[in-house]
């Protein structure tokens, strides 16, 4: 009986402890889920939504080149692109040979894809295809959903309709870098490289947006969350003219050169060719290696932009130049005359002219005209070597331009006291002076500078920032203290160039609609006897030793509006080699002009019919 | 028929909250998967509650001749899953009876509460004979389930047997020289833990270790039940469920589900649900009117408490991961018919104590 009630007690006890180990165990579980649902709540759901949410860049659409007339230069094609995101495929071997199914990739891409996908980071996107047509990528969006960690992304490609023609302006894109991904660039996006694609790198470039899309826990996209819209890049409108550009370039055809045109009162480039380019749509689908070398290797440097990167001597053309200073300075000669019997005799050894007759009796008109070394030579003997570059220096050698198009070179102007000074010169003698004058010395000039002095002649002495914009207003540098009657003299001598019967340029530019005013330049290369020219032209080895041809000047004459350079490499002559190019250039605009007219004309003409219409009734 | 109006009205108010609450966890859990798998348990519903009522039906005399039986059928189901049995996620757990598949550690964990509950009716468990046998009843299945292996059900099985010891009255000096034994138990245990079973304690004490790994359920259960916070995010919305971020959503995890969509106040709702229907069944053994139908009670109650602290414990990050499932809330078909037959035991006691006095009281027939 005692026992009985003791076993009953001792369950009734246990049925107690119970009861209580059940309350403490809810309480502890309890405990627990406050403490997850209410203290750590916040930083869990952040967590969960880092879990689902998956933040997407999206690119912006670069801005636009255009020429002048609105004609695209630097333009967006619509085009798809496969990536993956190697942390959410499923099974690498078996997506990639699917996709390699699909998109028929040869073996060898298949394994450098793989290879490129083992050495990325993992929640990153990898690049495998790019630039790739709707039709290529439409088997692989059906199979998306199988395809976990693939995506096919919709985008814009650049493409460059005149390629090699405005290469050298334009410049090209390539894939960001490391340098560029540091910068904040994303790994899919394209950086410019040269050019106006790598000036305006900021403006055009615009800003990446983002889309916020649900995934799931294999990384599949379930819903777009959000989106915050790109900022599209800025639209650029060139000064150039690209059909303009595409006449220079014709008329040098395969020879090595540069052109400019300058509109002479806002400094707008009108043409900026440097020949030979390069195919900038290569780089935007990947260059090869090889394609690489071959042009850095080719002698020709087609990645050279010679309208500004490169200075050379400039012959005759800086003839204009001696002759300004010798007026400047009242030099007797400079309103006097010479006998030029073909040479000039100094000391010990002859200087020649080019023209081995001679010139007879020369003044500074016909010095220009005909391009006469010996009235040069004593002109800038008399002028002494510090007056002659001193004047180079007012209308602009010796200076970058200030293009936007960077780097630039500045050329050289000899100042013989400096480098007596710093050694490096022993001595300076009268003859190179001499030589100077004739733009043979070691002075050296880009074709830029070139055109913008042609341009300051004809604009009266107004030095301008050439600009690559469409209507930006025109930045003046400095006005060159010149009389008017000096200038005049000179434009009269640079107009009988083309129009006197005896000019240099006369019989491959005399042509009336728009009259060209000019100054033709042939820079020695190397000494090389006249008859030696004659075997280069058939020998293109020896063409390296060929003398370069220089033309520059302004039109029309009366009314100048372009100024232009245009400099064949061991082309030549200046006159029968360099200055075709710029009639070419001159008959172009005047064909332009013309139509302009025409059009205009039309247009006035049906509005006066339409004017006139209800009187008719 | 009059049976049936002797049921207990708050066990089964309880379970059929339990029910409504467990069939819309389900569907949240798979309605963005495989919604057979609703439809499938809805059937075990139906199933189960069929078993309920059977087993209200039975008396206990007859359960009583049933123990042995139970035990040694469930035994035999043990020994046969080495020979014939299904592997799962690397364990031989289950036994293919034709149309059902059966988890014999499942159906033991009853049989052997059954079977103590019975043995310590009419026995003194401070008794070295007594208790060795008893002791040998629990140890022989758990041996069997370390070896499948499936540690953390050897564990919950050991754990019950050890309730139903101290709810027999064992004398507290063997429960403090058994405690003295554990750490013996423990090493010895620890040395014979297959790779897998080691990785998941450790994961489970440091699971940002290997968070793609072992620590994946763990870390994303945790985030989903945090992110719930109060209200949670709603029925259908919860991100980590919808999403698949959850692993075992459906099963050992579901619980994750519920407090991500329903927040603290479902997590509250289920808890307190969960109070109810332990504390009834302790208040039926506590007024069984036979010993026999009272530690019966104390058994079921103490597994379906061990159920639900391991589940919420180890979904919440409180335990290591061990396969044990979330009462009437988890998905699986054996699992939810045992629970609701072990159920219809506890209700037979209620039933035949009803406007009785329990044993052993004054005024009982024995006192």
């Amino acid at each position: 009986m005692q026992n009985h009630i003791n076993v009953r007690q001792r369950f009734d006890g246990r049925m107690t402890l119970f009861q209580i180990m059940m309350a403490i165990l809810l309480l502890l579980l309890f405990i627990r889920l406050v403490d997850l649902q209410l203290y750590e709540h916040e930083g869990l759901l952040l967590q969960a939504n880092k879990n689902r949410i998956n933040i997407v860049p999206v690119l912006p659409t670069r801005g636009i080149i255009t020429d002048r007339n609105g004609i695209g230069l630097a333009i967006n094609h619509i085009s798809y692109k496969i990536q993956v995101i190697p942390e959410r495929i499923e099974n690498i071997d078996e997506t990639l040979s699917t996709l390699q199914q699909l998109m028929q990739w040869p073996d060898s891409q298949l394994a450098h894809i793989r290879k490129r996908i083992d050495k990325a980071r993992s929640d990153r996107p990898v690049l495998l295809a790019d630039k790739l047509p709707w039709n290529e990528v439409a088997p692989i969006t059906a199979r998306l959903h199988h395809l976990s960690g693939v995506d096919v992304i919709a985008g814009t490609h650049r493409y460059y309709p005149y390629d090699a023609l405005t290469s050298h302006v334009i410049g090209y894109l390539s894939l960001a870098g490391p340098k560029d991904l540091r910068a904040g660039y994303l790994r899919t996006e394209n950086v410019g490289r040269s050019g106006l694609e790598k000036i305006y790198e900021s403006t055009l470039h615009g800003k990446p947006g983002s889309q916020q899309e649900e995934i799931d826990a294999k990384g599949r996209r379930v819903a777009v969350l959000k989106q915050s819209p790109p900022e599209i890049g800025s639209d650029i409108k060139l000064s150039i003219d690209v059909e303009l550009q595409r006449v220079a370039s014709d008329a040098l055809g395969k020879r090595t050169g540069a052109v400019v045109v300058m509109d002479v009162q806002s400094g707008e480039l009108l043409t900026l060719l440097s020949q030979p380019g390069f195919n900038t749509n290569h780089f935007i689908t990947g260059l090869e290696h090889e394609k690489w070398q071959s042009w850095l290797k080719d002698f020709r440097k087609p990645l050279l932009n010679r309208t500004t990167q490169a200075a050379y001597p400039p012959a005759s053309t800086l003839k204009i130049v001696t002759g300004l200073a010798g007026l400047r300075h009242h030099m007797p000669l400079a309103t006097g005359r010479t006998t030029c019997p073909g040479y000039l005799e100094l000391d010990d050894r002859n200087l020649r002219c080019w023209r081995r007759e001679g010139h007879n009796h020369v003044s500074l008109h016909k010095a220009i005209v005909r391009s006469c070394d010996v009235y040069f030579y004593e002109l800038g003997d008399q002028l002494g070597m510090q007056r002659l570059t001193d004047e180079a220096r007012l209308w602009g050698f010796g200076e970058q331009t200030g293009i936007i198009l960077t780097p630039e070179a500045r050329g050289t102007l000899p100042s013989p006291e400096q480098q007596l000074k710093s050694g490096k010169l022993r001595a300076w003698y009268r003859g190179e002076t001499m030589i100077t004058a004739i733009g043979q010395g070691l002075t050296t000039v880009t074709p830029l500078q070139m055109a913008r002095f042609a341009a300051a002649i004809a604009n009266g002495g107004e030095i301008l920032a050439p600009t690559l914009l469409a209507n930006s207003d025109p930045v003046l540098i400095r006005t060159v203290d010149v009389e008017p009657d000096h200038l005049l003299k000179t434009r009269r001598a640079m107009r009988d160039v083309i129009a006197e019967a005896k000019g240099t340029a006369h019989w491959s530019l005399n042509w009336a609609k728009w009259p060209i005013a000019g100054k033709t330049g042939t820079a020695q290369v190397v000494a090389m006897a006249q008859d030696d020219e004659e075997e280069a032209d058939k020998a293109p080895e020896l063409n390296r030793h060929k003398d370069h041809a220089w033309f520059m000047g302004y039109a029309p004459f009366d009314n100048p509006k372009i100024a232009f350079s245009v400099f064949v490499e061991h082309g030549g002559h200046g006159g029968s080699d360099a200055a075709p190019v710029a009639a070419a250039i001159v008959k172009h605009l005047a064909k332009q002009e013309a139509e302009q007219k025409l059009m205009q004309e039309k247009i006035m003409q049906n509005e006066a019919i339409k004017t006139e219409a209800p009187e008719t009734l | 028929m009059n049976t049936l109006f002797k049921m207990d009205a708050i066990l089964l108010f309880s379970l059929f909250s339990l029910a409504i609450l467990g069939t819309f966890t389900l569907y949240a859990a798979v309605h963005h998967g495989d919604i057979t798998i609703w439809q499938k348990q809805n059937l075990f519903w139906l199933l189960g509650i069929a078993v309920f009522i059977t087993v209200c039906f039975v008396p206990l005399r007859m359960l009583g001749l049933m123990t042995w039986p139970l035990y040694l059928f469930a035994l035999l189901c043990l020994l046969l899953i080495p020979l014939v049995g299904d592997v799962q996620m690397g364990a031989r757990r289950w036994l293919n009876l034709g149309i059902v598949h059966l988890q014999p550690s499942e159906l033991m964990k009853w049989a052997l509460v059954i079977l103590m509950a019975h043995w310590f009716a009419s026995r003194e468990p401070s008794n070295l004979i007594n208790f060795s046998a008893a002791a040998a009843m629990a140890a022989i299945p758990a041996a069997l389930i370390v070896i499948q292996p499936d540690l953390g059900t050897a564990l919950v099985l050991l754990l019950a047997a050890a309730s139903m010891l101290l709810a027999s009255g064992i004398r507290w000096r063997w429960v403090l020289s058994a405690l003295a034994a554990s750490p013996v138990c423990l090493y010895l245990l620890w040395s014979n833990m297959h790779n897998y079973q080691k990785t998941r304690v450790i994961s489970f004490l440091d699971p940002q270790s290997d968070p793609l790994g072992a620590g994946y359920h763990v870390i994303q259960s945790g985030i989903a039940i945090g992110s719930g916070g109060l209200f949670g995010k709603g029925f259908l919305e919860g991100t980590q469920a919808r999403l698949h971020f959850l692993p075992e959503q459906h099963t050992d995890f579901i619980f994750a589900v519920l407090a991500e969509e329903g927040g603290l106040v479902a997590v509250l709702i289920l808890l307190v649900l969960y109070a109810v229907l332990v504390s009834r069944i302790l208040a039926i053994a506590s007024h069984a009117h036979t010993r026999f139908g009272s530690l019966l009670c104390l058994g079921i109650a103490s597994i379906f408490m061990l159920y639900i602290f391991v589940n919420i414990g180890m979904v919440s990050g409180m335990l290591p991961v061990v396969g044990v499932p979330l009462p009437f809330i988890s998905y699986g078909g054996s699992a939810l018919v045992t629970m609701l037959a072990a159920l219809g035991i506890v209700m037979r006691v209620a039933i035949e104590s009803r406007d009785k006095i329990p044993w052993q009281r004054p005024g009982s027939p024995l006192a």
